[in-house]
This record gives structure tokens, C-alpha cells and sequence, in this order.
């Protein structure tokens, strides 16, 4: 992708690359901005540098060995990407999860929206250099990774959906952890929001800063809470609620500025949203059991899945050939949707604005590394796989 | 207008005790469903290796020594594990469980990361076999 | 001999390296406190000094290389220079002549240009990024912190620290009489040593470590220590013209001391300034605050 200026270039002009290795990108993806002193006048954008060949390998694994392997696409985001590529199956066998289970997944998939949202809020802090809060927000993130030990034995990747339904059941005990954590959480998130809104030397650096309307968001095809920023309310949660969400609606929480602050209040305010929906969830948890039984050779067919990340629509299609492995998964994550905006923003900015605007998409580069070929004026051509390897080599050099 | 809206925290934490921990000086309890080494109950196994199939990582290897009178030895492999519990749930004997004490497996060489679990004959009667050290086909 | 001693050991010499690495360790343990986090522990600036010093010192292609290897011995003999001719621990300067006050800072302004140089001999594109900023800095906060260090020898009619001091040391404490020159002089004095939030030039997330990107090893050793030396002869030096003078040697310290939890406690509470933002305060608020002050104290004298 590329917004460059003219090739009629002056010599004033400097290119700065941000990345594949960089400070303020802790993964790798290449940034090359073209500058006039401090003003961005051109960015060009680089994939790939992270492509692990997921979508080949899912097709030998079988279909509960590639739970395991999809939920460590993203490194944050892993129960949600379990979760999409459960549903999908699911569908795919016409099996449906006991109540029970769908109300877990659920709880834990809010539970890691907060905790994405206050890992953002923190590496956010980092890029502008405010370290205090950086350090406040990856503390009280402690809180729910913990509690995801609790619940299901890993902090990180937590398991917990298995074909059908999911493995691990909440105890009374647990329950009552939760709703202490969520109540700490709100706190905290208040005096979040309090501090994004109100603090004048953060306020410098976010205020109106990337200002995207909503129309252009609209164009750009933003997802998720950047594009709830811009006042464009794609939430699917609402418009294709799965899981408990069918029986629980959410509220999109909508800000209208469209510039960093906006993105940073969307997120905390989300964290509110999740912290009643959890509420609600424990109000009324299902009782019974937690899986469904599930067939080993899935049925012929094909199908998507999509679901609400942190960061935005996950989109996962399965196509299955009646084995016990799938013929061909695609999907494609919230980050490469929303890079393109990136790009189109910072021209104008300052550089330091850019680290900033970049994260403010909240980005996720190995998720969302694929090999992609943009055709230009209808000039297509066809791969081989040598081709692919030699690509791959070639990004890596 | 404030100047600074975390100035109250930040003073307030200059009296709170910091919220790092000083492990390995200092240890909090592993919560009781922590996911760390494998467990195998011998009695009860089948031999019917779901265990072995369903393992996203190969770290499973059910080697026979007397099928008939099912008698096996289970080798895991610490180091390729990723502690999914995928295998304890396929389980339907129940002879597998996740251990919650054992989880700082690291070490210095690579032996460590190969465990044997089984009647300790069997073992013995494995080892006395020529064992195959080929590893096992990766996916 | 004596003053062989005076050079090496106290104050100036190994004393102030020992104290300037002691400093960095206060204010990296107070800051970490501040963020709820434990904090390295006593020795590890020395430490931290000792392996850089053992590493290898990669010399980039396309560099000046003596330049390169030159300018963090030069900063550090600056710094170390500077901190002659004021009165360290409140112990008498080694030298005092009429104007050291001004030799002292351009002194310390050496170290910035050293810095900025740094980069911008380099290939680097971050570096010379940095180069650029330090620069942009050094002309913005100068001008007020040197109107701001002026203030108090106004006050003294001597541009000599000792006689400025000993005026100090005899009236009420200029931090009440010269309010506004004693907070520009402390936030200049951050933005000299490019303290947070003033630290754009090596904002990391955006030009890696700016200007000093290319060094490693010694180099990056004597320049980390020529900015604690500089950090502890800017408190010394702000604290024994706004603090009531150096005549008890224990409070001195603890003025010092103080002030140095000051610049630590500031540094934890806010966002980066961006460059344009940090040149526009100094420019619409530091010069025209310092430049005020000046003329109060003139028109004070005049009346007087």
C-alpha cells in the first residue's frame, strides 16, 4: 500500500522507515514515510515480514488440532479467534453448544476485550511517552490475566473453547473473583476516561489529532472501535449477534470526534460496556452442560464466521470436504482493514504524530500477515509456489 | 485547568507496595486448574491412543510393551507440549491430568524434556529394547 | 598535589562521577516507586557503566572517526570542566573568577552540541532526526535558562558563583524573591539534559535513541555519564542560586537532594512534548516569564 507523493521529489525530501525493527512497532511490519523536516509528506506500508503459513498448515491438522493452532494466531486476542473458528465448525456439523457454554464464551471473550483494551491504553501511553500510565494500565491488566489462570489454567492462550462447546466450567468461588475484578475494572476505567479526557499535556498529543469523519472511515472500511470512533457503529455483536449475545444486547458506544482522543475514550468506554455485559452474563447463567457431542469428520460444506474482536470483525471462511481435516480456511483480522487509514492519515502530521496514529488503530502484524498481491490495472498473474518461497525469502532478507 | 491528572496516583503509589513481583524470591500459589506437566495414570489407559491423535503438538507417544496385556509406556515430550489439555479432554478413562505444581520446566539439557510414565518394568522393559530414536513424523 | 586532588578525587574527579551515577540511581528508583514498580537496585548505574565500558564500540561506516570517538571525551571533559567552578557538595569551588557563571553554562551547553553533533555525523536517519531536534532544543531553552541562571546574579552584581552564592546565602531565599526564574530554571534545566516529557530529541519511540542511535560501548558510556555529571552540576547550580546559598554543607545536600526528587516527580506525570510544542512553550511562555522577571528586578534595583 502506498500514498507517496509525486515522483518529482526535491532534495529536501527524507524517507524515515519505520520498522520491520523499531522502537515503537514491537512487531514487524515496514513503514517508509517520505518528510520535509518534521511533516509527513508520503508513507509507504510493507507486509509479510511475520507470514507464518497458518492458512497452509490448518489444512493438515485435523479439525481439534487446528483449535490449538488458529488460537495462536493473535498473541492477545486467541480466545476470540478459537471462538470464530468454533462457530464456523459448528455450523459446518449443525451442532449447537449447551447455553452454558455460549454464556462462557462470552464471559471470557469480554474479559479479553479489557484486557486488549488496557494493553492498548498502555503501549498508546508508551508511544506518547507517558510511562507512568503505561506502567498503571499494564498493572491492573495483571488482574484479569490472572484470572484467566483461574478460570482456565493459562493466562495467555486460555483453551477454553473445545469443538461444541467449552472445557472448563466457573465455580461459585470463581464467579465471585470475576465480579470483584469487574468491579475494580470499572473503577479503574473511570479514572481512565477521567484522564484521557482531562489531561492537558496527553490531551496535546491526542487532541485532534488523525481526524477521520465519518464518511471517510465509511470509504476506508475501518472496523472495530476505530471506525466506533468516527461514529460509524459496526459492532457484530449487534448486527450478527453469536453466542450469548443473542440473548444480551449491547450497547455500541459511539464517539463522534473521530480523532486519537475519541479512539482512546471509544476503548475505555467499552471496557464500561463489557463490565455490565459480564454482569448481566453472571446474572443469569445458564445452568447444564458444557459440550455438545461433535463428529470427528465434519460435513461437506462451506461457511464464514465472524465475530467482534477487540479490534474489530474477525472473518474466518471453512470449507470442509467431509474429512477430518479442512479443505481450506481463510481469514482475515480487524488490522489490515484498518492500516489502510493509517496511511492516508498521517500525511500532513508530524512525525511524532505518527507512532501514535499507528497505534491508535490498535495493529497486529502477525496476525494479519498474508501474502497479498494487489493486481493494478487488471495485470494478473498467476503464483507458483516457487514464486511464494522466493517472496518469502525476499521479505525476510 | 489540572496540570497533571495522574499526580495523585502517582504520590499515592510512592507509599503503596509495588506491585512487582520478586519471583523466584518470592511465589504465589499456582491456582488450582494451572495447565503444567503432564500426568499419566498407567491402571487405567486402553491403549486407544486419542491422546496421541488429537495432540496439536506430537508431544505424545504411547509405546507398546505388551499390548494385550495392556501394558504401555507413555513418553512425553515437556519441550514440544503447549499444555492445551486437549489430550486430557479426549481422554475418556481419565488417565491423563494436567499437573498445577509442576510448571518451571526449564533445564539444561535436553534430556529433561523427554519423560517416561509407566509401571517402572515396563519402563525397564523398554529400555532394555533397542528403543528407536528416530522422532516421531512432524505434521 | 592538592590541587591534583581537587581535579581527581574531591569534589570534583571520581567523587562527582560517584555521586552523578548515585543521582541517576535516586531518580530511576523514585520514578519506578511512582509507577508502582520496584526499581533497579543501588549499584546498577555503576554496573550498567562498567558493561558498557567493557563493550565492543561499533564505529559505524561513513563516520568521522575521530570525530566519533572524540566527541563523548569532549562532553565529559566539559561537564567535568563545568563542575570546577561550582561549589559541588558546598565544599569551595576549585576556581572562581569573575564570570564563571557564564562559562559554566556555555560549558554545559557543550555537552548538547557534542550530543546533536553526534548524530548528524552519522549516516543514520534517526540520528541525524535527533541531531536536528537536540539543536531545535538547545536554541529554545537556552536563551530563558540563561536569563533565568542571570536573575539571581542580577540580584548579587556579580556574574562571579561564588559572590553569587554568598549574596544568596545572606538574604531570603530567591526561590521566594524570584519565583518565575526559579521554575524556568529547573525546567530549563530539564530540557537541557532531556528529561521527560522534554525528550524528544531521543523520543525512542520515534527515532530509536535520536542522536546517539550509532553509539555503543565507551562512547555511549561517557556520554550517559557526562549527563549525569551535567544533571548534578545543574542542581548544584540551581540550588545554590534559588536555595539560600551553600554555607551548611549537610542542608545543601538536602536542598539539592530535594530538588532532584523535584525534576524525578515531574518527569513521571507527563505525556512527551512534541518538538514544536516543547520550542513553542519555551518561545510564547519560558523567554517572555524569564525576560519579565529581569526587568522587575531592574526596575527593583533602579528604585533601590
Amino acid at each position: 500500500m502506498t500514498t507517496q507523493p509525486d515522483s518529482a521529489a526535491t532534495p529536501k525530501r527524507f524517507t524515515i522507515p519505520i520498522g520491520p525493527q523499531h522502537p515503537a512497532l514491537k512487531e514487524p511490519g515496514f513503514f517508509e514515510f517520505t518528510v520535509e523536516g518534521e511533516t509527513v509528506i508520503g508513507a509507504t506500508l510493507r507486509l509479510g515480514y511475520a507470514h507464518r503459513g497458518i492458512e497452509k498448515a490448518v489444512v493438515s491438522r485435523t479439525w481439534v488440532q487446528n483449535l490449538y493452532l488458529l488460537e495462536r494466531v493473535c498473541g492477545i486476542c486467541s480466545h476470540i479467534h478459537s471462538l470464530a473458528y468454533c462457530l464456523g465448525v459448528e455450523k459446518l456439523a449443525g451442532v449447537t453448544p449447551p447455553p452454558r457454554a455460549q454464556a462462557i464464551r462470552v464471559l471470557i471473550a469480554e474479559l479479553e476485550r479489557m484486557h486488549s483494551h488496557l494493553l492498548w491504553l498502555g503501549v498508546a501511553a508508551h508511544d506518547a511517552g507517558f510511562e507512568t500510565l503505561f506502567m498503571y494500565s499494564w498493572r491492573d491488566r495483571e488482574t484479569i490475566l490472572d484470572l484467566f489462570e483461574q478460570i482456565s489454567g493459562n493466562r495467555v492462550n486460555h483453551s477454553i473453547n473445545t469443538l461444541g462447546g467449552v472445557k472448563f466450567d466457573l465455580t461459585a468461588e470463581q464467579i465471585v473473583s470475576v465480579l470483584k475484578a469487574v468491579e475494580l475494572m470499572e473503577e479503574r476505567a473511570r479514572y481512565y476516561l477521567d484522564l484521557v479526557r482531562n489531561d492537558p499535556m496527553l490531551g496535546q498529543r491526542i487532541r485532534g489529532i488523525g481526524t477521520m469523519s465519518a464518511a471517510e472511515a465509511h470509504r476506508m472500511g475501518v472496523v472495530g472501535p476505530t471506525a466506533r470512533a468516527s461514529g460509524v457503529g459496526r459492532d457484530l455483536r449487534v448486527e450478527a449477534p453469536y453466542a450469548a449475545y443473542t440473548a444480551i444486547p449491547v450497547v455500541v458506544m459511539l464517539e463522534t470526534d473521530g480523532d486519537l482522543q475519541a479512539r482512546f475514550i471509544v476503548r475505555i468506554r467499552e471496557m464500561f460496556e463489557s463490565c455490565r455485559i459480564i454482569r448481566v452474563l453472571l446474572d443469569h447463567l445458564p445452568e447444564g452442560d458444557l459440550q455438545a457431542r461433535m463428529p470427528r469428520r465434519i460435513p461437506e460444506g462451506e461457511t464464514i464466521a465472524r465475530v467482534e474482536a477487540p479490534r474489530g470483525e474477525l472473518f474466518y471462511f471453512i470449507k470442509s470436504n467431509g474429512a477430518d481435516m479442512p479443505e481450506r480456511i481463510k481469514l482475515r483480522t480487524p488490522t489490515l482493514c484498518n492500516l489502510g487509514s493509517v496511511l492516508a492519515l498521517c500525511i500532513g502530521r508530524q512525525l511524532a504524530d505518527i507512532p501514535m496514529l499507528l497505534i491508535g488503530t490498535d495493529p497486529c502484524f502477525s496476525c494479519n500477515d498474508r501474502a497479498v498481491v494487489i493486481h493494478q490495472a487488471g495485470n494478473r498473474e498467476k503464483w507458483t509456489w516457487e514464486q511464494f518461497r522466493r517472496y518469502g525469502n525476499e521479505a525476510l532478507r | 485547568m489540572r496540570i497533571s491528572t495522574i499526580l495523585g496516583m502517582a504520590l499515592q503509589s510512592l507509599f503503596r507496595v509495588p506491585a512487582t513481583r520478586s519471583y523466584p524470591q518470592e511465589r504465589t500459589p499456582s491456582p488450582e486448574r494451572l495447565r503444567g506437566q503432564l500426568r499419566w495414570n498407567p491402571e487405567k489407559c486402553t491403549g486407544c491412543a486419542v491422546c496421541v491423535k488429537d495432540c496439536p503438538a506430537v508431544a505424545i507417544e504411547l509405546l507398546e510393551v505388551d499390548k494385550a496385556a495392556k501394558r504401555f509406556v507413555l513418553r512425553y515430550h515437556t519441550d514440544r507440549c503447549i499444555f492445551c489439555s486437549q489430550c486430557v479432554q479426549s481422554c475418556r478413562f481419565k488417565c491423563l491430568s494436567l499437573s498445577n505444581e509442576a510448571w518451571e520446566l526449564a533445564a539444561l539439557d535436553k534430556q529433561a524434556f523427554t519423560v517416561d510414565y509407566g509401571r517402572d518394568e515396563d519402563i525397564h522393559a523398554l529400555v532394555e529394547k533397542p528403543a528407536s530414536t528416530d522422532d516421531p513424523p512432524r505434521l | 598535589m592538592n590541587a591534583l586532588g581537587t581535579l581527581l578525587l574531591f569534589p570534583g574527579g571520581l567523587a562527582l562521577l560517584l555521586v552523578a551515577l548515585l543521582a541517576e540511581w535516586i531518580s530511576r528508583k523514585l520514578l519506578a516507586r511512582l509507577q508502582n514498580r520496584v526499581g533497579p537496585r543501588w549499584f546498577q548505574p555503576l554496573a550498567d557503566t562498567v558493561k558498557l565500558l567493557a563493550k565492543e564500540e561499533v564505529i559505524p561506516e561513513g563516520v568521522h572517526r575521530v570525530l566519533f570517538e572524540f566527541l563523548p571525551v569532549l562532553s565529559l571533559a566539559a561537564v567535568l570542566t563545568a563542575a570546577l567552578a561550582v561549589p559541588l557538595f558546598g565544599v569551595v569551588p576549585a576556581t572562581s573568577y569573575a564570570g564563571d557563571l557564564i562559562v559554566t553554562v556555555y560549558l554545559l551547553s557543550l555537552l548538547t552540541l557534542c550530543t546533536s553533533l553526534a548524530g548528524l555525523i552519522t549516516d543514520d536517519r534517526y540520528a541525524a532526526m535527533g541531531g536536528l531536534r537536540v539543536l531545535s532544543q538547545l536554541f529554545s531553552y537556552e536563551a530563558p535558562f540563561l536569563l533565568a541562571l542571570l536573575g539571581p546574579a542580577v540580584a548579587a552584581e556579580s556574574w562571579q558563583i561564588t559572590r553569587i552564592t554568598a549574596h544568596a546565602g545572606s538574604n531570603v531565599w530567591m526561590l521566594f524573591t524570584q519565583p518565575v526564574g526559579f521554575v524556568v530554571a529547573v525546567i530549563g534545566l530539564m530540557g537541557k539534559l532531556e528529561l521527560s516529557p522534554f525528550d524528544a530529541p531521543e523520543a525512542h519511540t520515534e527515532i530509536v535513541a535520536g542522536s546517539l542511535t550509532e553509539y555503543s560501548g565507551r562512547g555511549l558510556a561517557l556520554f550517559r555519564l557526562s549527563r549525569n555529571v551535567a544533571l548534578v552540576v545543574g542542581l548544584t547550580l540551581v540550588a545554590a542560586l534559588y536555595l539560600g546559598g551553600v554555607s551548611d554543607p549537610l542542608a545543601f545536600a538536602v536542598k539539592t537532594l530535594a530538588l532532584l526528587l523535584v525534576i524525578t516527580t515531574v518527569q513521571a506525570l507527563f505525556a512527551r512534548l512534541r518538538i514544536d510544542q516543547t520550542i513553542g512553550l519555551w518561545w510564547h511562555y519560558g523567554v517572555l516569564l524569564a525576560l519579565g522577571q529581569w526587568f522587575l528586578i531592574l526596575i527593583g534595583k533602579g528604585a533601590a
